[in-house]
């Protein structure tokens, strides 16, 4: 599992405040949300603008394109709407038992959720791509995410490539100690989830355990609670007006695609 | 396949996660006040590298027929394992993280996926386990029978708030998305709770005092 997503380069973006970046993703993916049913000129004018943006980051679309599949089991949920919303009736599937039947309005809104998901999820990406870890997690703080939650997220990501690896030596392990003759993965499909009940409870010892350590080398450091930062980055005039240009420029690309841009 | 929970973005309507985003925030908000009032400044380390091993231990997985997998979502155990203020945290931390880094569950809806999985899963499975321990005869032989019920629960109701959620945002159809959706995860659910007892089992036999954070007794005390 690849942990460390960030991919560096020498752009303007990958240069842009964190805040600046959460901030313009969080109302892209806003405006794209609130885009009326059929808006697939709005979507497509929206995506082009997201993948000029990910050349500007020198990361290209395919990576980012690539990266956007994760989210494609859910689509699942969404295809139902195919076949219950009443409307122009495209085609009967015939399933044997039942035959279900297609309609326009239904497919036109499938397509909706999906590329606006779609599209979201790039821009995500194009974000985790460009911004450091730590400065994400700085614009956490900065957008009034309580203190305890932003400081549990940076250790928890310190600490996550360490409990992955054991996690991974610890499924190795599980593999060369168990036979699997005819690939069922052997067992009873109980025993096989008591198994994993064990494999988790050791990794929580383990961490558990883990825990004090790095709480005491804390404390031998003069650790009192308080997390403390020395890098603080203004968020100044400059910012400012960054923020202000993608807010004007995000409403008027939601009013264009509510009141004149085609709708299917 | 836990994983259908994390809805992507643009699956809930705006309205739907927008709301759902202010019951997050200020359910997370008050669970990060009482975590950092009960437990001291050890707290910080502590739900850091537990959010770490939440997230590890959902990578362990076990065949099941059909050629997925299974594995744990870890809510309730987590609100058993460090208090249900605690356990919040780490699950609202580890959904977040997700979501923020691996892209698994959307930015607008994380809100929406923290509140069923993190708030219902964790802080309502651990309502569901602390009420039931008493009813089944105390600790000693109520402790995983409740944990069960309650891991059971915890995947069972998220899913159909999922689909709920789904309907509302008319991005499905109710009927269909609750017969998907709740009859596929009543048998994740089963899975998540043989887990979630052979882990405490683990724990109680290797380090009984381990588990003293979320329990009936420490949490009045």
């Amino acid at each position: 599992m690849d942990l460390d997503r960030y991919l560096e380069r020498d752009s303007r973006i990958h240069a842009a405040d964190a805040r600046l970046k959460f901030l313009i993703t969080i109302g892209f993916i806003l405006s794209l949300s609130l885009l009326p049913i059929g808006s697939f000129l709005a979507i497509a004018i929206a995506w082009v603008v997201l993948m000029a943006a990910t050349v500007v980051a020198r990361i290209g679309p395919s990576r980012v394109v690539r990266a956007s599949f994760v989210a494609l089991p859910f689509v699942a949920a969404a295809i139902p709407l195919i076949f219950t919303k009443s409307g122009d009736p495209l085609g009967d599937i015939n399933l044997g038992l039942f035959t279900l039947t297609a309609s326009g309005e239904g497919l036109i809104q499938f397509a909706t959720i999906v590329f606006k998901s779609w599209v979201s999820v790039q821009a995500a990406v194009l974000l985790t791509f460009s911004t450091r870890f730590p400065d994400l997690v700085e614009a956490l703080r900065a957008l009034r995410v309580p203190a305890i939650i932003v400081a549990v997220i940076s250790f928890m990501y310190r600490y996550l490539a360490v409990l992955t690896d054991e996690a991974t030596r610890m499924m190795r392990a599980r593999a060369a100690r168990s036979a699997s003759p005819d690939g069922s993965g052997g067992g009873s499909l109980l025993w096989r989830a008591r198994v994993v009940g064990s494999m988790v409870g050791s990794l929580f010892i383990r961490a558990y355990e883990r825990s004090e350590r790095v709480y005491a080398a804390m404390q031998s450091r003069g650790f009192d609670g308080t997390m403390r930062t020395l890098r603080r980055r203004q968020f100044g005039g400059a910012q400012w007006l960054a923020l202000g240009l993608a807010a004007v420029t995000l409403g008027v690309f939601e009013v264009t695609g509510h009141l004149w841009l085609p709708r299917a | 396949m836990p994983f259908l929970l994390h809805a992507p973005d643009g699956f809930f309507s705006t309205p739907v996660a927008v709301a759902l985003w202010i019951v997050t925030a200020v359910v997370v908000g008050y669970s990060a006040n009482r975590a950092s009032r009960e437990l001291d400044e050890r707290a910080i380390p502590l739900m850091g590298v537990m959010a770490a091993f939440i997230f590890a231990g959902q990578m362990f997985n076990f065949a099941v027929p059909g050629g997925t997998s299974g594995h744990l979502l870890g809510g309730v155990l987590a609100a058993i394992l460090l208090g249900p203020w605690a356990g919040t945290i780490v699950m609202a931390s580890v959904i977040g993280v997700q979501a923020l880094v691996f892209q698994d569950g959307g930015l607008l809806v994380l809100g929406a996926n923290i509140f069923n999985m993190g708030i219902i899963g964790t802080l309502g499975g651990y309502a569901v386990y602390r009420s039931l321990v008493p009813l089944l005869g105390g600790l000693s032989s109520g402790r995983y029978p409740a944990a069960a019920v309650a891991a059971w629960l915890s995947v069972f109701v998220a899913a159909v708030l999922t689909a709920f959620e789904l309907a509302i945002s008319d991005t499905t159809s109710l009927a269909v998305a609750l017969g998907a959706m709740a009859g596929w995860h009543a048998l994740i659910g089963i899975g998540e709770a043989v887990i979630t007892v052979a882990a405490l089992t683990f724990i109680a036999n290797s380090r009984p005092d381990l588990l003293r954070f979320g329990q009936p007794s420490a949490a009045t005390a």
